[in-house]
């Protein structure tokens, strides 16, 4: 007995350690992307943002979503925060960094108890909307008249962050959804790039047969499946469907939906995705993508910096997502307008906050464009990123961004938090069994009406 | 307590401050989810009273509610088959090694490994064959293809491979206190039961058993009330999908409220689960009162 459990102990720290070492993987996720090139720079417009000069000690604290230094987003967060403290010494950025999921349930349970910090970060639309109908987050509108910061901005971006007409988030970025793809995989295969959805299902059953891993997908995290699934629905119907649902002129029971429904369904059933999918989040799905080990990769442009970084680099190229049964244009794309900083409405400092963030915005796209970090940001960006030393791929994602023609929101931006749910849940499902399209519509149907009475 | 002789005020000096605290830091957060349960509140702005809407919605329109306690009470029921197991385990030890130590622990090691590492670990172990699962290498190694599973991802065998790591979690838990427990029963007894003749299983029967009862019932309102409450390794292997199919009271509770946002409805959830849990103590308690009566 004695030894067998000598021998179990061994496996078991073998186990143990390889695990270990598997998830140290997932750390490299979006490490390191911009180079070392941010040293010495200090030459940051020196706009110093509020005209009051007190001696008065104040502490700003800002929540943020950048937890990992190393990434460019951290770099450029603590360079801007830095250059602000040397030029207002009374003013202190206290930095409550976060990573995503837990910076929103910390933020909602601080509003629970109407503790919102000074600058904290919120969704676009329907996801903030609570926090704007509390009364918690305070109109940027005057913040964003001051040093042109208004004009910096994509037009029409800040429609996603704005209710009646008062600003109250502002965006860290601007995106849209894009299918990645390994050029070596496809050369080996002997696949192009599909043209339509129903190429894009043969494709893979192409590169399947050929024993290469068509797609992958981190559908633990829901969002990325729906989000897959929003480009399916969004060329079958056009942009604007669960607007017209919540407006009552459609039902999910409409035509172009069971399209959908089904459209994707023939995606999954032909073995697009890896298995065991839904018990692999968002970053493992990812990593399997930027180790090489799958064809292609649907996701937000924002994944462009991490797969410069990986070991796929140089080897990727992009498609836009294709036509369904010949229907929608692939110029309209799933828009993911950031997450975006907004301001507390009881800030014990509320002026010297929004002048802090006026300057943190004004000065963020020239020190993004430094870091090598600039796809995909919410303004408008000065420079050449051929010439800046950007990635072909960036390069090219930054070209695709001029000419989208519109598009649709994801699911969770337009519908409230417990129909998207129920939406989340309906589409994971589809990755585990094979349902009846009209019972998918039917489901949906029902969860609108429980939840929006 | 005369025989003590310690006045009422010095217990309560002593009392006190603990008992504030307990009362703070439980029973208040319970009044006050309790009072949540009756709200339609999305935990951010107004709420409304609508009294016990959120528990006539939860017994008869949710369609996820009754199919997560099902599974909530067999987590509970499967995690009482390891205790047994853990009395047989403890009482081997305790006779036929010399030095049972070092082995107890080692079986506890994955009770202070943290969840989300059992979590990955165990992923990792259960996945698909063509992501490198390391149970279906070996099934397959052994010519057993027709075994493997997706284990986590089939709606229909996920819930059980979430069961068996709480098994594996916790055994080593089990087996420590049954050790104590009877490595406190004093050497003499069995002594004097050899020279009546009463050895190995038959001391085990008459004297192990009997006297090891109060250590298992702590062992078994323990493992029930930690499997009704089992939540983080389930958020961390499955997060309550696919579609449902491992969600728990709790992981459906959090999902209500911080997902979905109905933190009212979230309430009525976790209202539900304290009585669960209360009852299942007394209900427990009760029946080893019994057996305890019956033994002695």
């Amino acid at each position: 007995m004695a030894k067998s459990s000598k021998v179990l102990t061994t496996v078991l720290a073998g186990v143990m350690a390889l695990s270990l070492a598997a998830c140290g993987n997932g750390n490299n996720a979006a490490t390191n992307n911009g180079g070392t090139d941010n040293a010495g720079k200090d030459n940051t417009t020196t706009n110093t943002g509020g005209n009051k000069a007190s001696d008065e000690k104040i502490t700003i604290t800002f929540q943020n979503i950048y937890p990992d230094p190393n990434t460019p987003s951290a770099r450029t967060l603590n360079k801007i925060v830095g250059d602000y403290e040397a030029a207002h010494p009374n003013i202190k950025i206290e930095l409550d960094s976060l990573n995503t999921d837990q910076q929103k349930i910390k933020l909602k349970t601080q509003a629970a108890s109407q503790e919102v910090p000074d600058i904290t970060i919120v969704n676009p639309k329907a996801q903030m909307k609570p926090y704007v109908d509390a009364g918690l987050l305070a109109p940027l509108n005057d913040m964003l008249d001051q040093n042109g910061l208004k004009d910096t901005f994509q037009q029409g971006i800040l429609d996603f962050y704005s209710f009646d007409n008062n600003v109250y988030a502002v965006p860290d970025g601007n995106n849209v959804a894009v299918v990645y793809y390994n050029k070596e995989l496809f050369e080996q295969a002997g696949v192009k790039i599909p043209a339509t959805f129903e190429e894009m299902v043969e494709t893979v059953k192409t590169l399947k047969s050929k024993g290469i891993q068509p797609m992958v997908i981190g559908e633990k995290d829901t969002w990325t499946g729906s989000f897959l699934f929003m480009n399916v629905l969004l060329r079958t119907s056009g942009p604007g469907f669960l607007q017209d649902i919540m407006d009552k002129k459609k039902t999910f029971e409409d035509p172009a939906f069971v399209e959908a429904v089904d459209a994707f369904q023939n995606l999954v059933q032909a073995g697009a995705f890896q298995e065991g999918a839904t018990s692999m989040d968002y970053n493992a799905g990812e990593n399997l993508f930027k180790t090489g080990k799958a064809a292609m990769y649907f996701m937000g442009s924002w994944a462009t910096g991490s797969i410069d970084d990986s070991s796929v680099k140089g080897k990727v190229g992009v498609f836009k997502f294709p036509t369904v049964n010949g229907k929608g244009n692939p110029d309209e794309f799933m828009l993911a307008p950031g997450s975006a900083f907004a301001v507390s409405a009881k800030s014990d400092h509320l002026q010297e906050t929004k002048d802090f963030l006026n300057y943190f915005m004004t000065n963020y796209p020239k020190v993004k464009f430094e870091n090598k970090d600039a796809v995909g940001v919410a303004q408008k960006v000065d420079g050449d990123f051929a010439a800046a030393g950007y990635s072909d791929l960036a390069v090219e994602i930054n070209g695709m961004f001029s000419g989208v023609k519109g598009g649709d929101l994801s699911f969770d931006n337009t519908m409230n938090p417990a129909t998207s749910q129920e939406h989340l849940t309906a589409i994971q499902n589809l990755f585990v069994q094979k349902t009846d399209a009209k019972e998918v519509a039917k489901q949906h149907q029902t969860a609108f009406d429980a939840n929006n009475q | 307590m005369n025989v003590l002789k310690v006045s009422k005020a010095t217990i309560a000096v002593f009392v006190l401050p603990c008992l504030l605290l307990y009362v703070c830091l439980v029973f208040v957060p319970i009044l006050v989810s309790m009072y949540s349960s009756t709200l339609d509140w999305n935990g951010i702005g107004t709420s409304t009273f609508i009294g016990l809407d959120n528990f006539k919605h939860m017994f008869t329109a949710d369609p996820v509610f009754w199919p997560s306690v099902k599974r909530t009470l067999m987590f509970a029921l499967f995690s009482m088959l390891e205790i047994p197991l853990a009395l047989m385990l403890a009482i081997l030890l305790n006779r036929y090694i010399k030095r049972p130590n070092f082995l107890v622990s080692s079986y506890f090691m994955p009770v202070i490994l943290s969840v989300v590492i059992i979590g990955q670990l165990w992923k990792t172990i259960y996945n698909p064959a063509s992501m490198g699962g390391m149970l279906n290498q070996v099934l397959i190694t052994f010519g057993l293809e027709s075994w493997t599973h997706s284990w986590l991802t089939e709606p229909k065998v996920a819930m059980y491979a979430l069961y068996f790591v709480a098994l594996w979690q916790y055994l080593g838990y089990h087996l420590l206190i049954q050790f104590t427990g009877i490595q406190n029963i004093p050497a003499e007894i069995y002594e004097a039961a050899k020279i009546d003749g009463a050895d190995g299983f038959k001391a085990d029967r008459y004297i192990t058993f009997p006297m090891v009862v109060p250590i298992f019932k702590i062992s078994v309102v323990l493992a029930f009330i930690g499997s009704l409450q089992s939540f983080d390794m389930i958020m961390v292997m499955t997060g309550g999908g696919p579609a449902h199919a491992t969600d728990v009271i709790a992981t459906h509770m959090y999902n209500m409220s911080f997902l979905s946002m109905k933190y009212g409805y979230g309430s009525a959830l976790a209202t539900f689960l304290v009585v669960l849990c209360l009852s299942a103590t007394i209900l427990i308690n009760t029946l080893f009162r019994r057996v305890e009566n019956k033994l002695s």
